[in-house]
């Protein structure tokens, strides 16, 4: 299913065919559901996030512009209701000092390390200040394009691009100490 | 760590698949959504005149004064001229029974409220137990 065909299922729901809205749900739940769980790193809320985002696409489907994309329009949807909701109800997220270190990887293969490497950046990225984290999620879920990142964040390019290097300038500095001393740990 | 590591971990997430029940669940839901009545609108034909009217006495009211300050009125004179401003203002409320009206006003918009606050979290309830 295309762009013409959600366009054709909206203008179905809109005249009063209800049961069409399953084509634009089949076609972008993973992408919804997926999004959410990034934002909040639990499949059950993700899901349950996703579903109002539905609820309220369908309330508000008179509202959507043609000359947007309907993904584009329903993104943008889905995250604003996403960072409110969580806004509202947060994620119980481990402060950035607390993460914890990676195991010690003395004798452990290359591909363990990476991955306690990798599990370390994904966990301090989620503990980086609101307004950093959703730039980040967005940048890397639209593909690291920025301004599909800022469209769905109803920001100007310039302020997503800002978010984003302030957010891996954080990232960085907080990695850099454990990478480097997990580097230590492995060398002794 | 470099920009190109970063990129490649964040990019790099997991993808999970949502569960079977999922999309019935979200048919479930724009279904009763569809059935229920539409919202009654609010009445804004009727309601700018009056909003009209309260806005344009709002600003005449913070021209006066603004204006009366500029003027440099002692403090006194200002507040006799904004008894004389307000008094014909008052008498007309007391004989229209303006603070009844209010009181009225503010009760139904504190019930109206309340109820769709409590049919809003219902509709949660029944949803997220339909998701499970």
């Amino acid at each position: 299913m295309g762009a013409a065909e959600d366009q054709t299922c909206v203008a179905k729901v809109l005249s009063g065919d209800s049961s069409t809205f399953e084509g634009i749900v089949r076609r972008w739940q993973g992408p919804l559901v997926n999004l959410a769980y990034r934002f909040c790193r639990d499949r059950g809320r993700a899901e349950e996030l996703a579903q109002e985002a539905f609820l309220r696409a369908y309330r508000s489907l008179d509202r959507w512009r043609r000359e947007a994309a309907f993904s584009t329009w329903l993104f943008a949807l889905a995250t604003n209701l996403y960072c409110s909701e969580l806004r509202r109800i947060p994620v119980r997220t481990v402060p950035l000092d607390d993460v914890a270190e990676p195991r010690d990887l003395r004798g452990a293969d290359r591909g363990l390390e990476n991955e306690d490497r990798d599990r370390l950046v994904r966990r301090a990225a989620f503990a980086l200040p609101p307004k950093y984290r959703e730039a980040l999620i967005l940048f890397y879920f639209h593909d690291m394009d920025i301004p599909s990142t800022a469209r769905s964040l109803g920001l100007p390019q310039g302020t997503v691009k800002a978010r984003l290097s302030r957010g891996r300038e954080m990232l960085r500095s907080k990695l850099s100490q454990r990478l480097v001393s997990l580097q230590l740990t492995k060398e002794a | 760590m470099r920009d190109d590591d970063l990129d490649r971990i964040l990019y790099n997430e997991q993808v999970i698949v949502p569960s079977s029940g999922f999309v019935v669940a979200v048919m479930d839901a724009v279904r009763r959504e569809s059935l229920a009545p539409s919202p009654i609108p609010f009445p804004w034909k009727r309601a700018l005149p009056g909003l009209f009217a309260a806005g344009v006495a709002l600003v005449s009211i913070f021209v006066a004064g603004i204006a009366m300050f500029i003027q440099g009125t002692t403090s006194q004179l200002f507040m006799s001229q904004l008894q004389s401003l307000f008094a014909p203002i008052f008498e007309r409320c007391n004989t229209l029974g303006a603070g009844w009206i209010t009181f009225a006003l503010i009760v139904s918009i504190a019930s109206a409220k309340l109820s769709m606050h409590l049919a809003t979290r219902k509709t949660r309830i029944v949803d997220k137990a339909n998701a499970r």
